[in-house]
């Protein structure tokens, strides 16, 4: 390894301390944007999606689904589908076409059948797909398929599921309803009984967090059509990587310089389907369709079949706390019932760990298939993990007559070790020792007037009649996971402008605009002079800001890649130029080196007379239509072409969720929500909202106060109003609609503070960290404590309904 | 000429419907009364205005306003979020007033004028700025729908309170939450379009 990647490896795995090239200040980097990047595209409606795309002669494809919860198709006839006018081909689960089964897609590679037989929740996608010339035809043919159904016995409810003679909800995969035995199902820190033994106080209580889910506003769909024997394929999908790694698989195997993918512009789906292994079944059966047509086909869910699905925050949790009487956690212990993870590997005590004191921490989780579509991380898999340290601080605190507000204070640090424990890792590893969560609690408590506005929860009936709350709950941030990315950035012709270049798939968190930032600040350029098209595919990896990780892992990448690219540049520049077979001529700045030349302003001058310069745009231009002529050479001018300036970086990293963390966290986020509770009508007013996040370094200010404003609003919805509700009797859901299922609206919640801190004690570059998912998951619980503040009852059943709040206050 | 069994029926003018006598007695009416107005429309289409330009559009009776503007038209600024409703995705202005493109038949649009939002940036109305400058989007995809039912607002209130903007912008969703943007945005807006006026 020479020392260049040694100390490039070094830097990675330690940034601060290791950064060859801190900067002292930055020009672009957390400086507020003006115009967003893609914001008159998107406001003036032209900015296209996967919904919107037309190919001429496409034929449009939906889904039978399952009218119950858990069946098997016996037979099928759509003899009467076929023959329906508009109808141009129906897929069967028999075709000889379809294999048993293929990789469609998810985290890593599936094995799925296409369209399943045998269904294990109501509204499954399964049996047959029809291609039509219209929606409306695609949907009446689906209407004329007979099935003869086999009805399964179903399960519905978590606990349900874990009964002894419960039947089985998945009887083909698996043996027993729960099925993350041995698969970090227990969490184990210290000794819980030593800890109890330990405590003044020790309290029991149990909460229910109701199924909720992503609703993306641009329905699931994708667009597939042949180009001889070369897909060209639009993707609604967060990962188009992981579509173009499934495709390759298809049909015995398609070379992947082959696959054309396209993802536009994508109306959001927080994580959602884009997890979900068969979600590229609809590629598949639109590929087999589009052949055997020779037609592009589209196919879409509907609005309900989007609906299938959720967070896997869903299920029932059993707590027990004990703490002395200053506050100190001595031991907690808990048992959480969760329904249909697709992937059962945070458990639900993790933050305990993560960052707080606690020393004696025991949880058991159980993961249970019942029959409904399958959870996966939507903003995001450390929602139990919200919902459980809120109500474990808040109830604690409460039953001791204390501030919140203090017993976390009390309590922070992490891996059962305390805040002095935490300060040495930080200093360690070259932070600036700052105490995270006391600067956001401090600057929260100010914001809300916390103390000012504090009671005994039940006492403070304001004028309006309603009763007054106020909640506090935090965390640490957790974005510091497992991703890879690589990012390049060019140097255009003509103009000396610079394209970034990764793998598009935007899903509106203004990414783009901050790797602009990034590489602009890092070459010296104009942020003008950088741009990122987000519909473009390169053909290289990103990780998507769905991902958990964002600016942990690309921002290394883009960083790195302009940091080369402004070494090349610098050559290029000290370099001579426009070497031919009849010559070459001198540099623009002769006998200068590299190390001689800067670029400020997308300006390279010389460090030591700065009037000596040339701007990017004069240093490659023009790059004429003939290549070089003669002529230039005749007339003593400088060849029109310089060397390509092209640069790439890369990343990838286990962050924490290593099997043995290597890194504790160290920023903190806190946040404070004000309630009025109507006793009347048993509504629930959200009146104020305080966020304060340490996000070590803000690279765009708009962007990270956008996740900090939108994660409160779809957080208040989760804890007030969404639920998707199935019918106990026939196992159907109930509300798969915007009118049914509440989201929140813009009177839902009142003010909102976005209050950022900034330690820079993040391992992301700069010492920054993430936003994305901290609020929409912190959210939802935080309306508990609130509540219970304002009525004195806790109501720890999610979401807190106003019929929940009449019964708890014995009205209903 | 042959004779229809029922004569009376079939000698209808295609453009108001008065019935004639005979066929001669038709042509005298349709030259007297509907001289300059073009061929009549076929059964089954409609004329509609849609950002100013003229249309004559063959509409199925089934189609909402929504599929002949997104899927016909090409006018994709309308989205279709919930489809039923609920979310002001799809709003447009039609005679003046917002509307949901998905709750509305197009054949019953006949004659009638449509703005959407490819037609307000068009124009250079200032809302599209302000909402970009403001940030008013994340995924971008229920923008639109705020964007015309902001600008139906304002053509009807040029200087609203924010109280007034939220209430007009109340039935509209946006699952990003981008919510506390948009009534900064619409009153930089309505703050431009003041000062257009006066100058």
């Amino acid at each position: 390894m020479s020392g260049k990647e040694w100390s490039r490896m070094e830097e990675t795995l330690d940034n601060l301390r290791a950064d060859p090239h801190p900067q002292a200040d930055f020009k672009h980097i957390g400086r507020r944007l003006g115009r967003r990047l893609d914001g008159v595209v998107k406001a003036s409606g032209k900015a296209m999606y996967t919904m919107d795309v037309q190919l001429p002669g496409m034929l449009h494809m939906r889904f039978l689904t399952s009218p119950y919860p858990h069946a098997e198709i016996k037979a099928m006839d759509t003899s009467r589908a076929e023959a329906l006018p508009g109808v141009r081909a129906v897929l069967r689960y028999d075709d000889p076409e379809l294999p048993p089964s293929a990789d469609l897609g998810g985290h890593v590679p599936s094995d799925e059948p296409i369209l399943p037989r045998i269904v294990y929740f109501e509204g499954q996608e399964c049996g047959a797909a029809v291609a039509a010339e219209t929606e409306s035809a695609a949907e009446e043919a689906l209407r004329l398929i007979d099935v003869t159904w086999e009805e399964r016995p179903f399960v519905l409810d978590d606990e349900a599921a874990l009964a002894p003679d419960a039947p089985l909800t998945y009887p083909e995969m698996l043996v027993s309803n729960q099925y993350n035995q041995g698969l970090l199902d227990m969490l184990t820190l210290g000794d819980v009984k030593a800890g109890f033994a330990e405590a003044d106080t020790v309290i029991e209580f149990s909460s229910t967090r109701r199924l909720h889910t992503w609703v993306g506003p641009e329905r699931p769909c994708g667009v597939f059509t042949w180009n001889g024997d070369a897909p060209e394929v639009w993707v609604k999908q967060q990962r188009p990587h992981v579509c173009k790694r499934a495709i390759s698989t298809w049909f015995g195997g398609i070379p992947m310089n082959k696959i054309q993918v396209h993802c536009l512009y994508q109306g959001a789906s927080f994580g959602g389907w884009s997890q979900v292994a068969w979600n590229l079944g609809g590629h598949y059966a639109a590929a087999v369709l589009s052949r055997r047509t020779g037609r592009p086909v589209k196919w879409t869910f509907t609005r309900r079949e989007d609906f299938f699905g959720g967070e896997m925050d869903e299920g029932v949790y059993y707590y027990k706390v004990g703490a002395k009487k200053d506050g100190t956690i001595t031991a907690v212990e808990g048992t959480a019932v969760l329904g249909n993870q697709m992937w059962p590997v945070f458990h639900f005590l993790k933050h305990l760990v993560e960052n707080t004191r606690i020393p004696n921490i025991s949880g058991q989780l159980k993961v249970v298939r019942v029959n409904k579509g399958p959870t996966v991380p939507v903003r995001c898999e450390q929602n139990a993990n919200t919902h459980s340290l809120t109500l474990i601080f808040d109830h604690i605190a409460a039953a001791l007559g204390l501030d919140p507000v203090e017993v976390a204070l009390r309590n922070d640090g992490a891996d059962g070790h305390d805040t002095d424990w935490l300060n040495e890792r930080k200093a360690e590893r070259g932070f600036a020792v700052r105490d995270s969560l006391k600067e956001c609690v401090t600057k929260g408590k100010a914001a809300i007037g916390w103390d000012e506005n504090w009671h005994p929860p039940g006492t403070r009936r304001l004028e309006n009649g309603r009763m007054h709350g106020q909640g506090f709950t935090w965390t640490h941030e957790w974005d510091d996971s497992a991703g890879s990315s690589e990012m390049a950035i060019r140097v255009e012709r003509q103009d000396g402008t610079a394209s970034i270049l990764g793998q598009g798939a935007d899903g509106g968190q203004d990414a783009e605009a901050t790797y602009c930032q990034v590489a602009a600040d890092e070459l010296g350029f104009r942020l003008e002079d950088v741009f990122y098209n987000p519909q473009f595919d390169p053909g290289f990896f990103r990780m998507t800001p769905d991902s958990s990780t964002n600016m942990s892992i690309n921002g290394f990448a883009i960083r790195h890649a302009a940091r080369l690219l402004k070494e090349q540049i610098l050559k290029a520049a000290a370099a001579p130029q426009g070497a031919t077979q009849r010559g070459s001529f001198p540099s623009p700045f002769p006998g200068a080196t590299p190390e001689d030349l800067d670029i400020k302003d997308s300006v390279i001058y010389l460090k030591a007379d700065p009037e000596q310069k040339i701007s990017m745009a004069e240093f490659v231009r023009p790059a004429g239509n003939a290549g070089p002529l003669v002529s230039h050479e005749n007339l003593g001018a400088r060849l029109p072409f310089s060397v390509p300036l092209f640069a790439y970086g890369y990343h990838t990293q286990t962050g924490t969720y290593a099997p043995k963390q290597p890194r504790p966290r160290f920023c903190r986020q806190t946040h404070f929500m004000e309630v009025e509770v109507d006793t009347e009508t048993g509504e629930v007013l959200v009146t104020k909202v305080v966020n304060v996040n340490d996000v070590g370094k803000a690279i765009n200010r708009a962007a990270c106060e956008g996740q900090q404003y939108g994660g409160t609003y779809m957080g208040v919805g989760r804890g007030r109003s969404e639920e998707v509700v199935y019918d106990p009797v026939t196992g159907v859901m109930l509300n798969g609609n915007l009118l049914d299922y509440k989201i929140a609206t813009l009177l839902d919640v009142g003010p909102i503070d976005t209050l950022l801190v900034e330690t820079g004690m993040g391992y992301g570059p700069y010492g920054l960290v993430g936003i994305g998912e901290d609020i929409g998951s912190v959210m939802p619980a935080l309306i508990g404590p609130a509540v219970f503040n304002a009525i004195g009852v806790w109501i720890d059943d999610f979401p807190i309904t106003p019929d929940k709040v009449l019964k708890a206050l014995g009205k209903a | 000429m042959p004779k229809a069994p029922n004569a009376e029926a079939l000698f209808v003018c295609p453009y108001c419907q008065t019935r004639t006598a005979d066929f001669e007695a038709l042509k005298a009416h349709v030259l007297a009364a509907h001289r300059d107005q073009g061929a009549p429309l076929p059964e089954g289409w409609i004329r509609l205005a849609v950002n100013g330009l003229d249309y004559r559009l063959p509409v199925e009776p089934e189609w909402t306003l929504y599929e002949l503007l997104h899927d016909r038209l090409g006018l994709i600024g309308a989205k279709q979020f919930c489809d039923r409703g609920a979310c002001g995705s799809c709003t447009v202005i039609l005679n003046g007033r917002p509307v949901l493109s998905c709750m509305t038949l197009a054949v019953e649009c006949d004659n009638n004028r449509v703005e959407t939002v490819e037609g307000i940036a068009q124009a250079g109305h200032p809302l599209i700025e302000a909402y970009a400058n403001n940030h008013a989007m994340q995924c971008g995809y229920c923008t639109p729908g705020f964007v015309v039912a902001a600008k139906a607002l304002l053509d009807r209130n040029p200087t609203p309170t924010e109280d007034e903007i939220q209430e007009a912008l109340a039935g509209n969703l946006c699952r990003c939450g981008t919510y506390p943007q948009h009534p900064i945005a619409v009153l930089e807006a309505a703050a431009v379009l003041k000062e257009r006026t006066k100058s």
